[in-house]
């Protein structure tokens, strides 16, 4: 499906699910390393179109992130440019937790699963 | 439209073989609650418990507080769209019963909801330590999904709260308020001199564990709209949030929402409350920028003065509060925010995820970083098993004692955004 | 039990040694001695803590002395072994308030003792140390020296007893940033209600979570025709003419200089120096063209890159000035900069 946004994500269950109809760049790293990832690609000029910070489940509570961004290069936008670099502020206060009970991570995946699909749901319209 | 409340004080729940209502105790009887829940198939069993104010008691995972009403005369049913059929409530006659909750509890997905103690340092951040709270552990079927469940849980307990809420309809009420709220035109006429406000109530809607109903409808497909505030009294918003214990509205919060109240008291006398107009926090970007114009947009053609904004959770949600205090401040409209605050375990962090100087009325719930150590009590309700998993705790949580160290952000209902507490920061 | 004790710490001005001309007075310790506003605090701490000794310390010789200052009024906090140390109060005297946050946060973190100290909120010496040391708000001069007393006094005793300070809106001490919980007598949503109609009314309200400060300066747009444009040097590095004529201050200034340089071309060790007390002196001193770069701009003139040098430099000295204060200065010398057509400015600091 020719869509105007790139899913940007380290969840290998948003990677599987958009991954056939969906451009969806996916790396298996830790949160706050998505977040830079997706600075990169805003300093680079795409427009972030999905909030970095999810509803309240806080960064380092969850392990999994995706976050929407404009494919195409439009120059750097300064309000992306605001709300990645605060977002990826707000994470540094948060205490980091380790998660390695599969039935946990797998419900973590699955809840910014739906996120994402909300955001997707509002983009694909 | 005209809503008369009427209390029904409940001074005890105890279980029985028959459930009825008398002389102020709620008798339960189990086996009847038990088919009430489980006519979903998609759970498997349930457990019944009570637990009461000053008891050696914690309830953990806690997802949702509910207080049981029927609706007695008028339009509508309690929890239209959901339970009841569709049909515009907020009118007539409807009774509560309070001083007491019911508590739904148990695993949904690995990141838990929350704990109610019962007593204890705990139980002075919670208001549901005060109440007697009948909680239902409830246990899904093998295999099914995330989204199954929360929905088959959040529905159960609806249906637990209309069972035992019909329970009052032949009731005479211990005590009766009275809301009313104009119309425009009426409002107009009636207080010309008094300044036009409104509650402006922001609504969780990012995706499972993160949603609320408005009349049955998933509040992400909503655009900002008008409430007559008596509206939610019967249930018209209901929650589907489970995520933070400390910020997320119950459906408690919902049916009690204290701006509501509190604005409700001034009616008439230095305000005219004119209406509430709900919105919500979805993820989409666009999707802020769009409800938040639209918000101001409302404020302004309903010619308001000042409105009291309500947020629900943190993160995200911040950056809907300061787009909704900047625009419609920047109609006019004066505004008074209700937040949380994150800034961090030791109080030096930036408390909010963004900022305005057009903020400069802010009602704070406490910081919801702070660390507490919960003593070990004598009764568990639901499982520990969960307890290192939910927001706030963590791997160091448990200790030697048995004692917790948790931030109060694992508290259900401690930072509560809508005013619910006293509990406040500086 | 024993009773507790404090060592006070006040300025020459307090303890009627005199004024600005006595400012150079050096650290002295008075054993046994109670004086100027600590006969306030002695009656406000009754039999439960005493001052031992009181330590008296010219403005200038603190901020110009600083290690020499601070070690020795460390030694002599150490000998005394209070159970609190208190500071000032130093209202809205800006070397006092640095001196008195200065010392408080020394001896916190070098002997351990709990400090207390009192200024005005604009004092630059609050905002300076707030966070570190707790600053109880006062007026803005010595005229509310009781109400003073009466908030810093119980922090005092507190701290002296080891006792949990609670949140600054009811302990009377500046917010420090670092946010506290407490229980409100009313719930929020109460408080949110009386807040609005207070703000409907046009009455004073006080928010329970100030927005942080951003104070942003949208910029204007860049220079299109620089070879003709005026460039005016301004500066808070304190550069002045030698011999600093109008004695700017060496910190917290309280004024600033317009100095013509008409003619020069290059400023030396000669005709220029630095007042500013805030950084190693030799090498703006030795050529104060490091700090105000007179002689490039005088050659960027000569090339045709730069229109021309407006023929006044501002300066101040940065060091401990006032927020309100650099505001101030700036909105007056600003007008004439305007009424000039000065296109640009640049603005140095150290």
């Amino acid at each position: 499906m020719d869509t105007d946004y790139i899913i940007i994500t380290n969840n290998p269950f948003v990677a599987s699910e958009y991954g056939e109809d969906h451009l969806v760049d996916y790396q298996e790293e830790s949160f706050i390393s998505l977040l830079q990832r997706v600075q990169r690609f805003v300093y680079e000029g795409h427009e972030l179109l999905s909030h970095p910070l999810s509803g309240s489940v806080k960064p380092k509570e969850t392990l999994y992130k995706s976050v929407l961004i404009a494919k195409k290069v439009a120059g750097l936008d300064l309000s992306s440019l605001k709300l990645i670099d605060s977002s990826i502020e707000t994470c540094e206060k948060f205490h980091y937790k380790e998660e390695t009970n599969e039935k946990n991570l797998e419900d973590m995946r699955f809840v910014d699963y739906t996120l994402i699909s909300s955001a997707i749901a509002s983009a694909d319209v | 439209m005209k809503l008369e409340m009427g209390h029904i004080n409940i001074k005890d729940v105890q279980f029985g073989s028959e459930s009825k209502i008398a002389d102020g105790v709620l008798y339960v009887s189990e086996d009847a609650l038990r088919q009430v829940v489980l006519e979903d198939e998609k759970l498997k069993s349930v457990s019944f418990d009570i637990a009461k104010p000053g008891e050696s008691v914690r309830i953990t995972p806690v997802k949702d507080v509910i207080e049981p009403r029927v609706k007695v005369e008028g339009q509508g049913g309690i929890f239209p769209g959901v339970i009841s059929k569709v049909g515009t409530v907020g009118s007539g006659k409807t009774y509560a019963l309070k001083g007491m909750a019911v508590v739904t509890a148990g695993k949904i997905v690995g990141f838990q909801e929350g704990i109610i103690d019962m007593t204890g340092p705990g139980a002075d951040y919670t208001p549901f330590s005060k109440l007697i709270n009948l909680v239902m552990v409830i246990e899904p079927i093998a295999d099914i999904k995330q989204h199954q469940y929360e929905k088959a849980v959040r529905l159960a307990g609806f249906r637990a709260a209309t069972y035992i809420g019909e329970l009052a309809r032949e009731l005479t009420p211990d005590e009766t308020h009275i809301y009313e709220t104009c119309t425009m035109k009426e409002g107009l006429e009636k207080y010309p001199e008094l300044p036009r406000v409104a509650y402006v109530q922001m609504l969780q809607s990012q995706g499972l564990l993160h949603d609320t109903y408005v009349y049955g409808v998933d509040a992400k497909q909503t655009l900002p709209t008008i409430l007559n505030p008596t509206e939610v009294m019967d249930g018209a918003i209901v929650s589907g949030n489970c995520v933070s214990a400390c910020d997320k509205n119950t459906t408690y919060h919902h049916l009690n929402n204290p701006v509501i109240t509190d604005l409700f008291a001034e009616h008439g006398k230095t305000i005219n409350f004119v209406c509430q107009i709900i919105t919500n926090e979805n993820v989409y970007l666009a999707d802020k920028e769009r409800s938040s114009d639209w918000t101001a947009k409302l404020c302004k053609m309903l010619d308001l003065d000042g409105i009291i904004l309500s947020q629900e959770g943190f993160g995200n949600p911040d950056t809907d509060l300061i787009m909704n205090c900047k625009k419609i401040e920047a109609q006019g409209v004066k505004t008074v925010i209700i937040t949380d605050e994150y800034a961090g375990r030791d109080g030096k962090s930036q408390s909010l995820a963004d900022a305005d100087a057009a903020a400069d009325a802010v009602v704070t719930g406490g910081n919801a970083n702070q660390v507490i150590i919960l003593p070990k009590l004598d009764k568990v309700i639901g499982t520990m098993d969960y307890i290192t998993k939910i927001a706030g705790a963590s791997d160091e949580t448990l200790r030697e004692d048995g004692s917790l160290e948790v931030e109060l952000q694992v508290i259900t209902g401690a930072t509560n955004e809508t005013g619910f507490n006293r509990l406040s920061a500086r | 039990m024993a009773k507790l004790k404090a060592v006070h710490y006040i300025n020459q001005f307090f303890a009627q040694i005199g004024g600005e001309e006595k400012a150079d007075y050096p650290a002295e310790l008075r054993v046994g001695e109670v004086v100027g506003p600590g006969l306030a605090f002695k009656q406000a701490f009754g039999d439960e803590l005493e001052i031992v000794a009181t330590i008296v310390c010219g403005d200038s010789y603190f901020n110009e002395n600083l290690d020499k200052a601070k070690a020795d009024i460390l030694a002599m906090v150490k000998e005394q072994a209070p159970d609190v140390f208190i500071a000032g109060p130093a209202f809205n005297a800006g070397r006092y308030g640095v001196a008195c946050g200065t010392i408080c946060d020394c001896v916190q973190q070098e002997l351990g003792i709990p400090a207390v100290t009192g200024m005005y909120i604009e004092n630059p010496g609050a905002d300076m140390f707030k966070a570190e040391v707790l600053t109880v708000a006062t007026k803005n001069s010595a005229a509310g020296m009781k109400d003073a007393v009466a908030k810093m006094a119980p922090l005092a005793l507190k701290l002296a007893k080891k006792e949990e300070i609670g949140v600054s809106s009811q302990e009377g001490y500046m917010p420090n940033g670092i946010r506290k919980n407490f229980f409100e007598d009313e719930r929020g949503s109460k408080r949110a209600v009386n807040m609005l109609l207070a703000k409907l009314a046009g009455k004073p309200y006080t928010t329970e979570y100030p927005m942080p400060d951003f104070d942003r300066v949208d910029p204007v747009p860049a220079i299109k025709d620089l070879a003709h444009a005026t460039i005016a040097l301004v500066t808070s590095g304190g550069i002045v003419p030698k011999g600093n004529p109008d004695h700017i201050e060496s910190s917290s200034a309280s004024r600033y200089g317009e100095y013509d340089i008409d003619g020069v071309d290059d400023l030396t060790e000669e005709t220029y120096e630095t007042a500013h007390g805030g950084y190693d002196p030799v090498y703006a001193n030795e050529d104060a063209d490091r700090v105000l770069p007179v002689d490039v701009l005088r050659d960027m003139e000569k090339e045709g890159k730069i229109g021309k040098l407006y023929h006044n430099f501002y300066t101040t000295t940065g060091n401990g000035t006032a927020v309100a204060s650099a505001k101030a200065f700036a909105e007056e010398f600003s007008k004439k900069l305007v009424a000039d057509k000065v296109d640009a400015v640049i603005l140095t600091s150290t």
